[in-house]
């Protein structure tokens, strides 16, 4: 008979109130394999905290998700988001499975086009382009997504210029009776922006209106928002083609559909709380399919989502290195996870499990980072099993942004693994080390350290 | 006349004579028309005789297809050039032969209006009825002297050839080949009153050159009514019945390979009609002789005209014999077109249908299935969604929201009206099913008569369509859902002869859908998912089918750099009444029949020199499928003669009804696209490869881009000639 491990005593006081018809269940899964592989065998191969993406999953999550959309839509397409997470290996996964690349900077560009996808299969976005960086997108054929008339001047320019014409979309923002309204990105729907740079662009006749983007916000928990902005891009649509006789050929849609992760403060669980990604599809397709667009004209529809494909797919290994009691008598515990690397912390209530079997008594306890740093919390309160030094944790559904998002604060950043679909296990990022940070550093002359002995 | 009509009226004046052989061929007019000149004043008399009655038809303001295409005339033809043998040169002489001459073209007009109608060809009815009529009256007529001619024929052709005319005759009687090939030469010679070796000789060459086929029947059907005489122990050679041996090789033609798409089992009953056609000779002429009236092709028109009127009475589809509906007017065409046309099209089939959804969707019961698609329901299918895994539903699978089906969009098959909707049955829980409304609900829409498709066990209040509205193709009428005999949610779709809910099935394929094998798609036309495939319909990609799509008016105008030669070509698209479609060439005059629908275009036909830069584009873009699936591989099969030159398939015409062991094969492949799902630029390639005897040629490769929304380049290569097309407009 194995021996059952060790757990610290505890005395917990006797909460005598209601309990539901289920008891007072508060026994912790623990996930001990991610994709077949002990989480314990990679943690000892690759060392403390770990990055771990799923192939599997990504795919899977990907395939899902087109199918939902392909089943109720004719035409469909993905776009990477590469700011949700641009490693190497993660974009190729998607783009493998027939996703465009959605770009926000020259440096996302650069990485699209390195990672071979072509010119006319890239969307830039976001407020900063750069002139060189839209010149490429010109040359390329990328398609350049609006957000502003001073850009869309400069598109002009380089177009009068002769760098060849730019396939353009502009991006719209609207009210779609959520709150926040984002209304910082792109031209205003209702306001007569929207129009008003469509007709420079078609009158300009420098530029090629080839689609519309709208980005309504993120983790919307509401379908029918992107019923309300698939109808209102299409009316648009209908407009361009009714004054302008000029079809559109893609509606983008962006993304922003929530995940499952559960926001600070929610009263519900956010698998609970977050449309499916059918409802989503629903509310998309109906709206586009019921509008006024002719069918043999119906465009593309185009989806940026990248919270929803990814962030299921990357877990976050780490171990325990201390416990402790807090001044009110709470429980801490100290893992090797700080906000550095986990920065969607600061936000989400992310799911912590024990990565070895747990019996199913529970503490409130205090999730703390590493970091040398007030808020370095993971979780402010949670109930969690009794594990001691040296166990090991695993954080769920942290693919999206915190591989993008994370600082090198205090420590070196860990490797990043991918479990392919045979189990395979592969690099896709290394640890970092002093010889990497240093690379950039350049030291002036009088502060080299020799001299600095001598003074 | 303008140089245009002229042309025309000669072509007319040629086909006459073909006519005579059903064909349309300048060697065996010119053949034809030497031999009747063999007879100068017999010959004479049959082109005037074809003059007059095209210029009568014309004046007439009879239908000038019909008039070009020698159907008038040949009949004429004949009656003039039996009288020219009968009547001396003189004016009275020729006054009857106008008179006749019309008389012939109303006899066959009439006839036509008669016996056209119940899908029957006049053959040469009204020359044997006109002849009759002009030699029973012309007996009173004592000034029309009496012809010598055919009674001194050296002289006669000493007169019209000289010595030399008269060597030829000479050496080729002498030769000494059987007597009754002998024979076979003198009764192809007397079908245009000529009965002598020289003049069948002429025509038999003429014959092999216009149709292998048609040559090997006048063959058979001639020798088979020898052997029968001999079987009743008659020598045909030394019988008066002689010169009538043509009645067998016309018979032999007409039923073996021209009315008939030429197969052994026509040539099998050439064997039992020869016979026939040789007693009802005797017969014929023992009637017919006591009015010392000849029965000339009497008796072949007889049993053709029977024969084909009791074709049309049989009741079930027979793949041995069946009637040439688009007469090509040589036996080889009709046949290699049939054949391709049966390997290409299901004509029992000619409505196009799309399956009744978007996406990929697996057939979880077929025809014949083993749960409900039973008895008089067999016809049927239930499709749903499965997933990576082979799943129908996420999650434990408890509720209908859990099946990937459940709520989709389902859509109309083909264009129709909505004859039937059912909307208000409740959806059942997982594993329940209500026998009481066992369609559940349901869409019935109305594609033609007999001719309907139901889409049941819909989601509860969620068909968009009213009975009576017109929906087309690929609209939405519903979403999936789980009501009435349904214990787990699926599409139950099937075709049906009647409008009712509960209707029994009825067979009839989707026209044209790709079928999955893993991720690889194969082209399906013309079939029937089975169960376990993984289905959709084929997703038409916006620059294909803009640039396949020509307008009727339509220039393209392209570029030609070739090998051989530097110019520039104009292709019209071109339609008619009958909505066909074509590219012309108006600089050549060839045209390429082409069908441009939803999902695929395709050519049918093409006519026209084979040098000719639109025959190019005929092979190059013979199916192309409009939406871009980089492995899919799509194949087809050409006719024979639509790429063989005649000489490069003399032996394969010869048993061509018996074997085919050539093959020409036409294979697209999807190359490259720049951007699947907004494309600018794609391209495809093509080749064209002859099978012969299981040994594969290369014959043509085409590479053909297509950017700006047009046909922007096509390469051609064969061993002949490098191509280079570039669009410019």
């Amino acid at each position: 008979m194995e021996k059952k491990p060790f757990e610290r005593p505890l005395i917990k006081r006797l909460n005598a109130g209601m309990p539901s018809k289920f008891g007072m269940h508060t026994h912790i899964e623990a996930l001990t394999e991610i994709d077949g592989l002990k989480v314990e065998d990679l943690v000892a191969e690759h060392g403390s905290p770990l990055y771990v993406l799923s192939e599997r999953i990504l795919r899977k999550t990907y395939r899902d998700a087109y199918n939902v959309f392909s089943t109720r839509y004719p035409r469909v397409q993905f776009a990477w988001s590469y700011k949700t997470n641009y490693l190497d290996a993660v974009c190729n996964v998607f783009h493998q499975e027939g996703a465009w690349a959605e770009v926000v900077s020259g440096f996302e560009y650069e990485k699209a086009v390195r990672n071979g996808v072509p010119g006319s299969r890239i969307i830039f976005n976001g407020p900063d382009k750069q002139e060189e960086d839209l010149k490429l997108a010109i040359q390329n054929g990328s398609l350049i997504h609006i957000d502003h008339f001073d850009e869309l001047y400069l598109l002009l320019e380089l177009a009068e210029k002769g760098t060849g014409k730019p396939k353009v979309a502009i991006r719209i923002n609207m009210d779609t009776g959520i709150y926040p309204q984002w209304d910082r990105f792109g031209f205003n729907y209702e306001n007569g922006e929207a129009w008003e740079a469509l007709n420079r662009i078609l009158l300009s006749e420098k530029m090629e209106l080839v689609g519309l983007h709208t980005h309504i916000g993120t983790y919307i928990l509401t379908a029918d928002a992107y019923r309300i902005a698939a109808s209102k891009l299409a009316i648009l649509a209908t407009g361009i083609e009714r004054k302008y006789g000029k079809v559109i050929r893609y509606i983008d849609i962006g993304g922003g559909f929530a995940s499952k992760n559960t926001l600070k403060g929610a009263y519900i669980p956010g698998t609970d709380a977050a449309p499916s990604f059918e409802e989503y599809a629903d509310a998309v397709s109906s709206a586009l399919i019921k509008s006024d667009i002719k069918p043999e004209n119906l465009p593309l529809l185009v989806l940026e989502t990248g919270r929803a494909l990814v962030d299921d797919a990357g877990f976050l290994l780490g171990t325990v290195l201390a416990n402790k009691r807090l001044a009110d008598g709470r429980r801490a515990t100290i893992a090797d996870i700080g906000v550095n690397l986990l920065f969607t912390s600061f936000w989400y209530q992310h799911e912590v499990l024990p990565a070895q079997e747990v019996s199913q008594h529970t503490e409130d306890t205090t999730l703390y980072g590493p970091l040398c740093m007030n808020i370095d919390v993971i979780r402010d309160a949670i109930d969690f099993p009794l594990l001691k030094k040296g166990d090991h944790i695993v954080i769920k559904r942290i693919g999206a942004y915190n591989m993008t998002q994370w600082l090198q604060f205090i420590t070196y950043r860990p490797r990043v693994v991918m479990i392919d679909e045979s189990g395979k296990v592969h690099v896709i990022r290394e640890r970092e080390d002093l010889e990497h940070l240093i690379r950039l550093e350049r030291i002036p002359a009088h502060l080299k350290s020799d001299d600095a002995r001598k003074k | 006349m303008k140089k245009e009509n002229l042309r025309e009226f000669a072509e007319g004046i040629l086909n006459s004579y073909t006519q005579i052989f059903f064909a349309r061929d300048p060697v065996l007019a010119i053949a034809l028309i030497a031999v009747s000149f063999l007879s100068f004043f017999s010959g004479l008399s049959g082109l005037l005789a074809v003059i007059f009655t095209l210029g009568a038809g014309l004046l007439f303001g009879l239908d000038k297809k019909a008039i070009y295409n020698g159907l008038y005339g040949f009949n004429s033809l004949l009656v003039g050039l039996g009288l020219g043998l009968y009547f001396a040169p003189t004016p009275g002489y020729f006054l009857i032969l106008l008179l006749s001459s019309v008389l012939t073209l109303f006899i066959a007009v009439s006839l036509q209006g008669v016996i056209g109608k119940y899908g029957l060809p006049f053959l040469s009815v009204p020359f044997i009825i006109g002849v009759w009529i002009i030699l029973l009256a012309t007996r009173q007529f004592e000034n029309l002297g009496i012809s010598e001619k055919g009674i001194f024929r050296l002289n006669e052709l000493y007169n019209i050839g000289g010595s030399w005319l008269v060597n030829v005759y000479e050496t080729i009687h002498r030769w000494q080949f059987s007597s009754t090939l002998k024979l076979y030469f003198m009764s192809l010679g007397a079908i245009v009153f000529q009965p002598n070796v020289l003049a069948g000789f002429l025509i038999a060459v003429g014959l092999l050159f216009y149709s292998r086929i048609a040559f090997t029947l006048s063959l058979i059907g001639f020798y088979t009514a020898y052997l029968f005489y001999l079987l009743l122990g008659i020598n045909l050679a030394e019988t008066s019945y002689s010169y009538i041996g043509f009645n067998y090789i016309l018979t032999a033609i007409a039923l073996g390979g021209y009315f008939l798409v030429p197969s052994r089992w026509t040539y099998l009953w050439i064997l039992l009609l020869t016979p026939l056609v040789a007693i009802l000779t005797v017969s014929t002429e023992s009637v017919f002789n006591i009015f010392r009236l000849p029965v000339y092709a009497l008796p072949f028109n007889l049993i053709v005209l029977l024969f084909l009127y009791v074709l049309k009475f049989r009741t079930s589809e027979n793949l041995r014999l069946r009637e040439v509906y688009i007469q090509q007017f040589v036996p080889e065409r009709n046949l290699y077109a049939f054949q391709n046309n049966l390997m290409r099209f299901d004509f029992r089939f000619t409505f196009p249908f799309r399956l009744p959804f978007w996406g990929k969707w697996t057939v979880s019961q077929g025809h014949d299935g083993e749960h409900t698609h039973k008895d008089e329901w067999k016809h049927a299918w239930d499709f749903e969604i499965r997933d990576e895994e082979g799943k129908t539903f996420k999650g434990t699978g408890d509720l209908p929201e859990d099946y990937y089906c459940y709520g989709k969009d389902v859509t109309a098959t083909g264009d129709g009206v909505v004859e039937e909707v059912v909307s208000d049955i409740e959806d059942n829980r997982i594993g329940d099913v209500n026998l009481v409304h066992n369609w559940g609900n349901t869409v019935v829409i109305r594609h033609g008569d007999y001719l309907y498709s139901k889409l049941s066990h819909l989601r509860k209040d969620s068909v968009t369509v009213k009975k009576g509205q017109h929906v087309s193709a690929g609209e939405v009428v519903g979403k999936a859902g789980n009501s009435g005999r349904s214990p787990y949610p699926h599409l139950h779709f099937q075709f049906q002869p009647a409008p009712f809910i509960g209707s029994k099935t009825l067979y009839y394929p989707f026209s044209h859908y790709l079928r999955f094998k893993g991720a690889v798609p194969e082209f399906e036309t013309y079939a029937v998912p089975q169960k376990d495939d993984v289905v959709s319909n084929i997703d038409p990609n916006p620059l294909l089918k803009k640039a396949l799509h020509l307008i009727p008016g339509q220039k393209l105008h392209f570029s030609v750099n070739g090998t051989a030669s530097e110019n520039k070509v104009v292709f019209i698209a071109e339609t008619d009444t009958l909505n066909q479609t074509w590219l012309v060439n108006r600089a050549t005059g060839s045209r390429a029949l082409f069908v441009s629908d939803d999902t695929q275009f395709y050519f049918t036909y093409y006519e026209g020199k084979k040098t000719d830069i639109l025959y190019y584009l005929f092979l190059g873009l013979y199916r192309v499928p409009k939406g871009y699936y980089q492995d899919l591989e799509i194949r087809d099969t050409i006719p024979l003669h639509q790429v063989l030159r005649p000489r490069q398939r003399i032996l394969q015409d010869l048993v061509s009804p018996f074997i085919l062991f050539n093959r020409v094969e036409y294979t697209l492949s999807y190359i490259e696209i720049d951007n699947p799902a907004l494309t600018n630029r794609i391209v495809i390639g093509s080749r064209i490869n002859q099978k012969r005897f299981g040994r594969q040629y290369e014959r043509y490769v085409f590479s053909i881009i297509f950017e700006f929304g047009t046909i922007q380049q096509i390469k051609v290569n064969s061993p002949r000639e490098n191509l280079l097309l570039t669009c410019i407009g």
